[in-house]
C-alpha cells in the first residue's frame, strides 16, 4: 500500500466525534483568547498608571485599613482560603527539590535520578526502577533482566530470567527493595521472587500467584505490586489472583497473615510505621491496621475501614504517609463541564482536609520522606506541585516533561517512582 | 499567526478552523477515545493561545501544534495503559465502527499497533511530516522513526486489502 493511499484512508476513516466538539472547543479557545486580550489590556493600563504613585499609596493605605479591620480580617481569611486551595505560581525550571531528598523518576525513555539541587541524570532504558533504602542504589528492570545500578547508572550486578529464574520469557516487573537493603522482591510473570541485595540467592517465594483470578476479572489482582513492611525486616505483603492479601516471611516463604483484599484492588501502600496498609481502587480507599508480631506470635491483619469519598469521586492515586496514619489522595471529580481535582489528606477518625483544588485532572501523589509535604503531579499543566501539610502555598515547578528530555524539548510527563530518603 | 499575535480574534478563529479537524483526527487515531481526543485537541489550542506572545513568528504553527497534540495523545495512552493494567476496569476504548463502515478494518488494525507506532504512522501519513521532522517532534532517532513506520505499514497493509474488498462488495 502506498503512502498516499494510506494517507487518504486515514482521512476517510469514519471516526466518532462528540456532538458539537468542534464548536465547544471553538468557544473555549475564543474565551481564552479574549482573556488574554483583557490581561494584555490590564498590563498596558498598569504601565500607564505606573507613575501615579499617589494613587498606589492611597490604595495601599486603604487596603491596609481594610485588612486590619474586623470586616477586613474576614475578607483576608476568605482570600487566604481561596488562594491556599489553588495552585501556587510555578517556578519555570526544576532548580531544586522543595524539602530536599532525591527523586527517582520514570519516563518513556527510562528512569532518571534527580538530586536535591535539581541536577538530574538518566540511568538507561529501563522499564521500572526502585530506590534502595538509603538511595545508594537503584533496582531497575528491563525485559527479563533485573539490575542493581549506582545512581550514576553504573550497573553493579544483573540477572536474567531464563538463566536463574524458573520461567524463561517472563518479564520482570515491580522490583522493590526491602527497607534494610538486604533483599529485592520482584515478579517474573506471576511468580513472586526475592533476591539478595548483592544479586545472589535468587529464589521463588510463591509461584503463579494469579491462580484463582475470577474468570470475569479483566485484570488479575495479582498485578498489585508487592510492598515490604517499612519496619519489620523480611515481611512482604502481596495480593493473590483469588483476592487474598497475604503477608509472607521472605526468609522462609511462610504465610504469616492473610485476609480478603478489597474488591478490585489496584494498588496498596504499607506505611504509618508499618501499622497500616492502604488498599486502593479507582472507586474506594480502605485503611487496614496491621498488628505487629510479638515474640513468638505472628503479625495480624485487622479489620479494614473505608475512607469516605464524595459520590462520583474517582481516586487517581493515593499514598500512606511514612510515619503517620495519614493518607494523601489525588481525586478527580469528572463533570461534563468543569472537571476538577483535589489533593485530600485523610486523617482516619478525624475527617479530611482538601489541600489543593485545581481545574482538570491531577496525577500521582507522593509523600516526602519526612512526611511533611506531598508532591502532586499535574500533567495537564506540565507541573509538579510541592504542598506542605503545615499550611502555606507550597511550590510549583513548571516544564517538568522538558526537564526529562535529553534535548530540552517537551515530551511525555514522567512518573515519580520514589522520593528518597527518610531522615 | 502574526495577526493573532497582534490581537485579532478573527485570525485566531481562522487558525482554529484551519487546524482543529486535523488535530482532533490525529489525536483520535492515537488514543481511540473521542472524549480524550476532544480534550487533547482543545488543550493544544489553549496551549497555543497561552504561548502566542512567545511564539517565534518565523516558525510554522502547524508542526508546533501537532507536536503538542501527538505528545499529549501518547501521554494519555501511557497513563491509560498504566491505569488499566492496575485497574481491571472496563476498556477505555470506545466501540469501533463495524467493519463494513468506511475504514473499519483499517481503524481496528491501527488500534492493534502500539501507541508509539500509531503516532508515527499518523504523523507521516495523515499529517504528512517527513521522518526527519517526526524524529524531532517525538525526540526519537530517525532510524527508530523509520523502523516504526515500516512495522506499522506492514500491519496496516493487510487491513487496507480487507477494506478494499469491503469497498468492492458495496
Amino acid at each position: 500500500m502506498s503512502g498516499d493511499r494510506l494517507g487518504g484512508a486515514l482521512w476517510d476513516i469514519t471516526i466518532p466525534k462528540p456532538l458539537d466538539a468542534e464548536e465547544r472547543g471553538r468557544r473555549i479557545v475564543e474565551a481564552a483568547f479574549e482573556d488574554r486580550q483583557k490581561q494584555r489590556g490590564r498590563a498596558f493600563n498598569r504601565f500607564r498608571y505606573k507613575s501615579s504613585a499617589a494613587l498606589a499609596c492611597g490604595l495601599a493605605a486603604l487596603l491596609a485599613v481594610l485588612m486590619l479591620s474586623p470586616a477586613g480580617a474576614a475578607v483576608r481569611d476568605w482570600v487566604d482560603e481561596a488562594i491556599s486551595s489553588g495552585a501556587p505560581r510555578p517556578e519555570p525550571t526544576l532548580a531544586k527539590i522543595p524539602g530536599g531528598g532525591k527523586l527517582l523518576v520514570q519516563t518513556g525513555e527510562g528512569p532518571w535520578v534527580v538530586q536535591a539541587d535539581g541536577s538530574r541524570r538518566p540511568l538507561g532504558d529501563y522499564e521500572a526502577a526502585s530506590w534502595s533504602p538509603h538511595g545508594l542504589f537503584v533496582a531497575a528492570a528491563k525485559g527479563r533482566t533485573l539490575s542493581a545500578l549506582e545512581p550514576d547508572g553504573t550497573p553493579r550486578w544483573s540477572i536474567t530470567a531464563g538463566k536463574r529464574v524458573a520461567f524463561p520469557g517472563r518479564r520482570i516487573v515491580s522490583p522493590t527493595w526491602s527497607p534494610s537493603g538486604e533483599r529485592i522482591a520482584y515478579r517474573s510473570g506471576f511468580d513472586l521472587r526475592v533476591i539478595a541485595g548483592d544479586g545472589t540467592e535468587d529464589r521463588l517465594l510463591d509461584g503463579s500467584i494469579d491462580v484463582g483470578t475470577p474468570p470475569d476479572a479483566r485484570i488479575s489482582p495479582a498485578y498489585v505490586p508487592p510492598e515490604w513492611s517499612p519496619t519489620s525486616e523480611g515481611e512482604l505483603a502481596y495480593v493473590t489472583g483469588a483476592g487474598r492479601l497475604r503477608i509472607l516471611d521472605s526468609e522462609t516463604g511462610a504465610v504469616l497473615a492473610a485476609a480478603p483484599a478489597m474488591g478490585r484492588i489496584t494498588w496498596m501502600d504499607w506505611g504509618a510505621n508499618g501499622k497500616k496498609i492502604l488498599e486502593a481502587s479507582p472507586g474506594r480507599l480502605r485503611l487496614r491496621p496491621v498488628l505487629p508480631a510479638g515474640t513468638p506470635s505472628r503479625p495480624a491483619l485487622g479489620r479494614a475501614h473505608r475512607l469516605p469519598l464524595s459520590p462520583g469521586a474517582a481516586v487517581v492515586d493515593a499514598a500512606l504517609a511514612p510515619k503517620r496514619p495519614l493518607v494523601a489522595a489525588s481525586i478527580t471529580h469528572w463533570k461534563k463541564h468543569g472537571t476538577y481535582s483535589e489533593i485530600v489528606i485523610f486523617r482516619p477518625g478525624k475527617g479530611s482536609r482538601v489541600l489543593l483544588t485545581v481545574p482538570g485532572s491531577l496525577g500521582q501523589v507522593v509523600w516526602s520522606p519526612d512526611g511533611r509535604r506531598v508532591l502532586a503531579a499535574w500533567p495537564g499543566a506540565n507541573q509538579w506541585l510541592f504542598l506542605p501539610l503545615g499550611g502555606g502555598r507550597g511550590q510549583a515547578i513548571a516544564n517538568i516533561s522538558r526537564a526529562f528530555s535529553p534535548d530540552g524539548q517537551p515530551t511525555s510527563f514522567p512518573l515519580v517512582e520514589g522520593w528518597c530518603c527518610r531522615r | 499567526m502574526r495577526e493573532a499575535q497582534d490581537g485579532s480574534g478573527a485570525a485566531m478563529a481562522q487558525l482554529y478552523a484551519l487546524h482543529w479537524r486535523g488535530a482532533y483526527r490525529a489525536a483520535f487515531l492515537v488514543v481511540h477515545d473521542a472524549a480524550a481526543a476532544e480534550d487533547i485537541a482543545q488543550d493544544a489550542f489553549l496551549a497555543a493561545v497561552d504561548a502566542l506572545d512567545r511564539f517565534d513568528r518565523r516558525r510554522p504553527f502547524r508542526p508546533w501544534l501537532h507536536r503538542i497534540v501527538v505528545n499529549r495523545a501518547l501521554d494519555w495512552t501511557r497513563r491509560e495503559a498504566l491505569r488499566r493494567r492496575a485497574d481491571g476496569a472496563e476498556s477505555v476504548f470506545e466501540p469501533l465502527p463495524p467493519p463494513d463502515e468506511i475504514g473499519g478494518e483499517m481503524i481496528a488494525a491501527l488500534k492493534e499497533l502500539p501507541a508509539e507506532q500509531r503516532a508515527v504512522v499518523v504523523l507521516r501519513h495523515l499529517l504528512e511530516y517527513t521522518p526527519g521532522e517526526i524524529a524531532r517532534m517525538l525526540d526519537l532517532p530517525r532510524g527508530t522513526v523509520n523502523s516504526r513506520l515500516r512495522r506499522g505499514l506492514d500491519r496496516l497493509r493487510e487491513a487496507a486489502e480487507v477494506d478494499a474488498v469491503m469497498e468492492g462488495r458495496r
